[in-house]
């Protein structure tokens, strides 16, 4: 029976993560664009104004639940708790540190991959459900997005995945550091098994990766409706996209799934190409750097320091990019994207021929 | 009753009672998301049966994909046209449903056929694969078992199954492109 107390335990443990994680992100948000636009940003709430997203998540809580007259109640209610709880599942998958992973499924990455794929289905129900030109239309094009930027991001997927063999998120972790129970080479030539560090991640295992990494993390950029892709809820457009008609806690939540849906991606991509939650350290002669700083607590450390930086720097492309057109945004999928992946997939199955 | 069975007792009778309400309202977006209930617990279903590959594949493919895609063609035509659903009669028995009936009827007396007939414990092809040990274990490897499958034994329907999606692709590709003089 405990072992049920430890999986509520680690349920509730990983939903407050992703709500401080949205509360710390807003803030971290709000201070970047203010630091690139040459601003201040919040000041005045707390020191430095870092209560200010605390502040506002106050005063959501007791805003009043507005639903629209003549929207369609049940799915308009159900749909911000759905677009949540599909990005929130895909948390379970994830490995933190050596033998630290909530659900050790050996399917996770493809299990990641599809929980994902859900959130659509939760943006078109708000955006039909809210009744909403904006709204729907808001929603329309969310999905349409989504679902071609799927494409390359599988590929780009695929592509690690012929290198590690295996969908088991954990298993592709280990398989980049000294932890690894097969010869790791970097770049196909030099057995860096015992040494470890950085020249063990996968994107310096194989260099082509490098590009399948740039590819994900564009596609992740689209998946998560963030700037340069956020024609879903272009403001000068269509209000608030497909959350135009969400007030109070139905917002919070929405606005909460778009945070955790960032980490989220970050973190498939951190897992996928840079080395999980392994040492960037190399062991250099006797210095075993590497040992040093491998085991369930500093994997938790690097995890989280490689995934922000991830979050860091969609946060910089936010604030410098503009934003796509429809067609542009369209083009670059399948006319950029999509052939690279596809080439990238191929150099994949010829490397694990040849030189692995 | 074993955990296992509630599970399954408990999916099933998702499966049943959302796929009834898909058939039977009025409401055709409820039903699409009603739908998209039926399909997870069918994923479930295919859990208990050891199937978690299929699983996945099918939130992916169905969830992801069909019916995201049903939802687009929904919400791309007009209000006006679906609206027609909802005035038409109420009867449960009419001439218009007949063809309906009949398919309904014919299938059910098939399935009730096959009920009675086989003897789900003691199959013959089961009791064989148990005792040749080809069978698969909670612990095994599914991913690995599909793919050396797929390439060895059921290669020719699976490169048949590729060149079919390929003739839908080229077809769909075809049909959207604008002709020459548009």
């Amino acid at each position: 029976m405990n072992f049920y107390i430890t999986y509520f335990i680690i349920a509730i443990g990983l939903f407050g993560f992703s709500a401080l994680f949205a509360l710390f992100g807003v803030y971290a948000e709000r201070k970047v664009s203010a630091f690139i636009q040459d601003r201040l940003g919040p000041t005045e709430t707390g020191k430095y104004g870092s209560l200010q997203t605390f502040a506002d998540i106050l005063k959501m809580l007791q805003k009043e639940l507005i639903t629209p007259a003549a929207a369609d109640k049940l799915l308009f209610i159900l749909a911000p708790a759905i677009i949540f709880i599909a990005v929130y599942l895909g948390f379970a998958a994830l490995p933190w540190g050596p033998g630290l992973v909530p659900a050790k499924l050996n399917l996770g990455l493809y299990y990641v991959f599809a929980i994902i794929s859900i959130e659509t289905l939760g943006i078109l129900m708000a955006g039909w459900g809210s009744n909403n030109k904006y709204s729907i239309l808001g929603a329309m094009r969310s999905a349409a997005q989504i679902i071609s930027y799927e494409i390359p991001a599988g590929f780009a997927i695929i592509s690690v995945v012929m290198i590690a063999q295996t969908l088991n998120l954990q298993t592709i972790s280990s398989q980049q550091g000294i932890l690894s129970t097969e010869t790791i080479k970097f770049s196909g030539f030099w057995d860096v098994t015992s040494t470890g560090g950085f020249f063990a991640w996968n994107i310096f295992r194989a260099p082509h990766l490098i590009i399948a990494f740039v590819i994900y993390f564009i596609a992740s950029l689209a998946e998560s409706n963030r700037a340069p892709f956020d024609i879903p809820e272009a403001e000068s457009e269509l209000v608030a996209g497909f959350h135009t008609e969400y007030t109070g806690l139905r917002f919070a939540l929405v606005f909460l799934a778009e945070y955790s849906m960032m980490f989220l991606v970050s973190m498939v991509g951190v897992i996928l190409f840079l080395g999980a939650w392994n040492t960037p350290l190399p062991n250099i002669g006797p210095v075993h750097l590497a040992t040093w700083t491998t085991n369930a607590g500093w994997g938790i450390l690097w995890i989280i320091i490689k995934t922000l930086t991830l979050v860091g720097i969609q946060m910089w492309i936010r604030w410098t990019l503009p934003r796509f057109r429809v067609d542009q945004l369209m083009a670059l999928c399948w006319k950029v994207l999509t052939p690279l992946a596809f080439a990238c997939m191929l150099i994949s199955g010829v490397w694990r021929l040849f030189l692995m | 009753m074993s955990l296992a069975q509630v599970l399954f007792y408990m999916m099933a009778f998702i499966a049943v009672a959302s796929t009834l309400f898909v058939a039977a309202t009025k409401n055709l977006v409820r039903s699409i998301f009603m739908f998209f209930i039926t399909l997870f617990a069918l994923a479930g279903l295919y859990v208990l049966a050891l199937a978690d590959f299929v699983a996945i594949t099918q939130i992916v493919i169905y969830v992801g994909g069909i019916l995201v895609l049903i939802l687009f063609a929904f919400m791309l035509s007009g209000k006006e046209t679906l609206n027609v659903i909802g005035t038409q009669s109420n009867k449960f028995i009419s001439i218009n449903k007949l063809p309906a009936m009949l398919l309904a009827g014919l299938f059910l007396i098939v399935l009730l056929n096959m009920i009675f007939k086989i003897d789900a414990n003691n199959l013959d092809w089961v009791k064989k694969s148990v005792i040749t040990k080809n069978m698969i274990l909670p612990d095994s490897s599914m991913t690995e078992n599909i793919g050396i499958n797929l390439m060895t034994k059921y290669l020719l329907p699976f490169e048949a199954i590729s060149v079919l999606l390929m003739i839908a692709l080229i077809g769909a590709a075809h049909l959207s492109r604008k002709g020459r003089g548009a």
